[in-house]
């Protein structure tokens, strides 16, 4: 069964036994498409790993992630500390370990702030756009908004923001959604400019829908697939931007473990030749960021029905 | 029914998000790659090439205190009085100011003229007279007479700024006290007697300008040429400025009809090179002939490596924490001396200087007359901390917040390990990293309850020292300390020559604050000049920078 998304989506009323089918068969196809595609299961794997790491983290360092202890700074790595110490003798292991807890809360509430206001905007921006109404002026205020937006450098935007709202978690947060919100929108807006002349929205509107139910039971559903296909690309996005702005000093106040921040403080030793405090950090959100890259193309391929069917033939 | 061709603008497709990621994981792996500029003229020839953290973002010093600012100051202008030279005591080949007390010497000073051929001191310290060398031109070609010295005095009464700061300093009230004695012949008088007449003559802030040059290009709306000045020279110095790029770099051309004789160094070229481990790099490779501001363990590596040299002196540098007595709790003296008390001192030195500086064991420089040590009690004891808050009813300990600056390396490490001694108090510390930009409005708003600050008093005496940092109504005792006791003696000591009961005086007033902690005492870090093993003449000054004239460079 290759149902596309928006099919699967509009077809109301179907019994749970069909549903439990499709589910099982679309189970075996993604294992299926793992198997064929190694590197999209290295995606979920590193993905998986430092979530649960994340997770983890507070049973499973060996020191405290903020505690400093002068009298081992800068131990390479070795037996006492596995992946040495820092300038003021904090453990890099128990840090690197305890960094996605923070990293990814961050990328994660970023991101999905951004994708849910949005996601929001764009479809109503595209539900009314060409209607001759005030919302229509409204709706093409909106896109200009989002252009203006747009036209500022990603990071330096970000900085700003930042700098305006003091640095905090929150700020973070706050930055990271603002910067990706007009992806979500203009992406939304697009599906929903051509879901919305389909039969099934018409048949809803002459039922006597209201246009926000119309919206919310038969146009997003069948316009979120490559929003969430964008999710995942954007996480591994915001994890960068994230250590991004610590790395400039933006970003988290010290000492608090994020990968971006263990680089700024220990970058300037590698020229000395202490080149564990940054190098171990710098691998990690390297990984972070590829895993993430990893799973959001595998959704992207899952998310596409041509995509999808070409590899389905690929795999027999 | 996917659409990706609309999504445009900040986002990341995946092709670049991999790149990113492969991008970052190589990044913490690779050392940095020292730049080759100018490498075959730093090593051999009359060029001297600096790496410098920044270049001078104005010339004048009545305005700017920037990093490279004073640097380009003493190379662009004499001043009438010097300090005279000896060996450092410590550093073969280095020599330092005499700053010492010559009670044998007028006002006990070791020093000697510049501009000023001679000069007369009146014992009680109401008046100098300047006979000044004759035949000194400025790099506009104009010879310098009595009127320079009136007008560069006359322009700190037009412009306040920081040249006020000196005329309140020395107690000169009105222009008139300026006087042209003759074409060659000026005095500085005071109604009240004052003992650093003479000693803040050498400093950089007071250096004497081509009045002639200036009153050219000034104009009505810039009587004091302010904007000439800022970006351009009309000194008496060894050289002049050939080049200002902001940001960039400044270069310096030796002055051929110089009255002390040529420079030996042609040309310098003040590079500005904002990351540390990149300027010791340049170093190590022979780009560059001296290296500014380096952090501890860059200069421990570069000891080790041929054809380096770094010398370490003694210096009237200071870090300390600046604790407002203004703001609660640091407003009881028992949080202030137990804030001391959980300062991990020695392993802040040990682990952050790695050992090449010393501990801030008073409240003024210990290489001045008059400093002493023998108040100092704040050895690291978390219990006696412990039962100084107890007993200044805050057994519980509480929350306050450190601000530092992001520009300064040492100041992050110093205060996480300081959040680290000061949980096992019971104060939880918060870290406010503020960007180099604006931490000085930060320091100088003295609303941060704790703020790091590194400075030293430019003048090499006692009384201007205290004064400058404890004086209730000095623009830069930024811990809001007052003390009417303290008060009294500064005022004391600036109304008396008598060196011996100056000293007296300032001896009390640093017992008090001494016992009164409006610091946190961090460290002495010393002065590191870390240069090319063929590059001599390295002289400490006070002012913490280098002259380009003292260098030579030997076969």
């Amino acid at each position: 069964m290759r149902l596309g998304a928006a099919t699967a989506a509009a077809a109301p009323g179907v019994t749970s036994a069909p549903a439990d089918r499709r589910r099982r068969g679309r189970l075996r196809f993604f294992l299926a498409v793992l198997r064929a595609r190694p590197i999209f299961a290295l995606g979920y794997a590193i993905v998986t790993l430092v979530v649960i790491t994340g997770a983890l983290a507070p049973v499973m360092v060996p020191y405290g992630p903020m505690v400093a202890d002068p009298n081992v700074y800068l131990q390479p790595p070795g037996a006492g500390h596995i992946l040495g110490t820092d300038g003021t003798g904090m453990d890099i292991f128990s840090r690197v370990l305890s960094a996605p807890r923070i990293d990814l809360t961050i990328a994660v509430l970023g991101t999905l702030l951004s994708a849910t206001v949005g996601t929001a905007i764009g479809a109503l921006a595209g539900y009314y756009e060409g209607q001759r109404t005030w919302r229509t002026a409204l709706s093409t205020f909106v896109m200009r908004a989002a252009d203006v937006l747009q036209a500022f450098p990603v990071f330096v935007f970000a900085i700003a923001l930042v700098a305006v709202f003091g640095q905090s978690v929150r700020s973070i947060v706050l930055a990271i959604a603002f910067v990706n919100a007009p992806i979500y929108l203009r992406l939304m807006r697009s599906q929903v400019l051509s879901i919305r002349r389909l039969r099934y929205v018409e048949a809803a509107y002459i039922a006597g829908a209201s246009d926000l139910g119309i919206l919310a039971r038969h146009v997003i559903p069948n316009a979120i697939a490559p929003v969430l296909a964008q999710l995942s690309v954007n996480v591994g996005w915001s994890v960068l931007l994230t250590a991004g702005l610590s790395f400039v000093g933006a970003g988290v106040v010290a000492p608090t473990p994020e990968w971006g921040s263990m680089i700024a403080m220990g970058f300037q030793n590698v020229v000395t030749g202490q080149w564990w405090p940054s190098v171990f950090p710098g691998i990690a959100l390297g990984l972070t960021v590829f895993g993430f890259a990893l799973v959001g193309a595998s959704i992207e391929v899952l998310a596409d029905p041509a995509r999808r069917r070409v590899l389905s033939g690929t795999l027999g | 029914m996917m659409r990706r061709n609309a999504i445009v603008g900040p986002q990341v497709n995946r092709r670049d998000l991999l790149k990113s990621s492969a991008a970052v994981a190589a990044a913490g792996a690779v050392v940095p790659t020292a730049l080759r500029w100018q490498q075959a003229q730093a090593a051999t020839s009359s060029t001297l090439v600096i790496a410098a953290p920044a270049t001078p973002q104005s010339l004048d010093s009545n305005f700017d205190v920037s990093l490279g600012t004073f640097e380009a100051v003493a190379a662009l202008y004499d001043n009438l009085l010097e300090f005279n030279k000896i060996p450092d005591p410590k550093v073969p080949g280095a020599f330092r100011e005499d700053i010492a007390d010559h009670p044998d010497k007028p006002a006990g000073l070791a020093v000697q003229g510049k501009l000023a051929e001679s000069f007369e001191l009146d014992p009680n310290g109401k008046f100098i007279r300047f006979q000044l060398r004759q035949g000194v031109k400025s790099n506009w070609g104009n010879e310098l007479t009595a009127d320079d010295v009136k007008w560069t005095w006359d322009r700190k009464f037009g412009l306040k700024a920081i040249g006020a700061f000196y005329l309140s300093t020395l107690g000169l009230e009105h222009p008139d006290g300026v006087k042209v004695e003759g074409k060659y012949t000026v005095s500085i008088n005071l109604d009240n007697p004052n003992p650093l007449l003479a000693k803040l003559q050498p400093n950089l802030y007071a250096p004497i300008y081509d009045s002639k040059k200036c009153t050219e290009v000034a104009t009505d709306d810039d009587k004091w040429a302010r904007k000439f000045i800022e970006n351009n020279s009309a000194g008496f110095g060894p050289y002049r400025l050939e080049q200002l790029q902001r940001g960039q770099q400044a270069v310096f051309k030796a002055r051929p009809d110089y009255y002390l004789g040529r420079p030996a160094m042609d040309t310098v070229i003040f590079r500005e090179v904002p990351t540390s481990a990149t300027r010791a790099s340049l170093l190590q490779g022979g780009a560059v002939d001296i290296a500014q501001y380096l952090q501890p363990l860059e200069i421990i590596k570069l000891r080790g490596q041929p054809g380096v040299t770094v010398d370490s002196v003694a210096a009237s540098f200071m870090i300390w924490l600046e604790l407002n007595a203004k703001t609660p709790p640091f407003d009881n003296v028992k949080v202030r001396q137990a804030m001391n008390f959980a300062f991990p001192q020695e392993q802040v030195l040990k682990t952050v200087f790695q050992g090449l500086a010393e501990p801030l064991t008073g409240c003024m420089p210990n290489i001045y007359a008059g400093f002493t040590d023998k108040f100092w009690k704040y050895k690291y004891d978390p219990e006696m901390a412990k039962a100084l808050l107890k007993e200044a009813g805050l057994g519980a300990g509480f929350k306050t917040s450190l601000a530092y600056n992001a520009g300064d390396p040492v100041q992050e490490p110093i205060a996480i390990l300081y959040q680290t001694a000061l949980r096992d108090i019971g104060v939880e510390l918060e870290l406010k990293k503020i960007p180099a930009a604006t931490f000085y409005n930060a320091v100088s708003e003295r609303k941060q309850p704790i703020i790091f600050y590194v400075d030293s008093p430019w003048c090499p005496d006692v009384g201007y020292s205290m004064t400058l940092y404890f004086n209730s109504t000095s623009f830069i005792n930024y811990s809001n300390y007052a003390n009417e006791a303290v008060d009294k003696l500064l005022k004391d000591t600036a109304r008396t020559a008598d060196q011996a009961a100056r000293v007296e005086m300032m001896t009390k007033a640093q017992e008090i604050v001494m016992s009164e902690a409006p610091w946190v005492f961090i460290a002495f870090p010393g002065y590191h000049f870390a240069h090319r093993a063929n590059l001599k003449g390295f002289t400490y000054y006070t002012s913490n920078n280098i002259r380009f004239q003292d260098f030579a460079r030997s076969t």
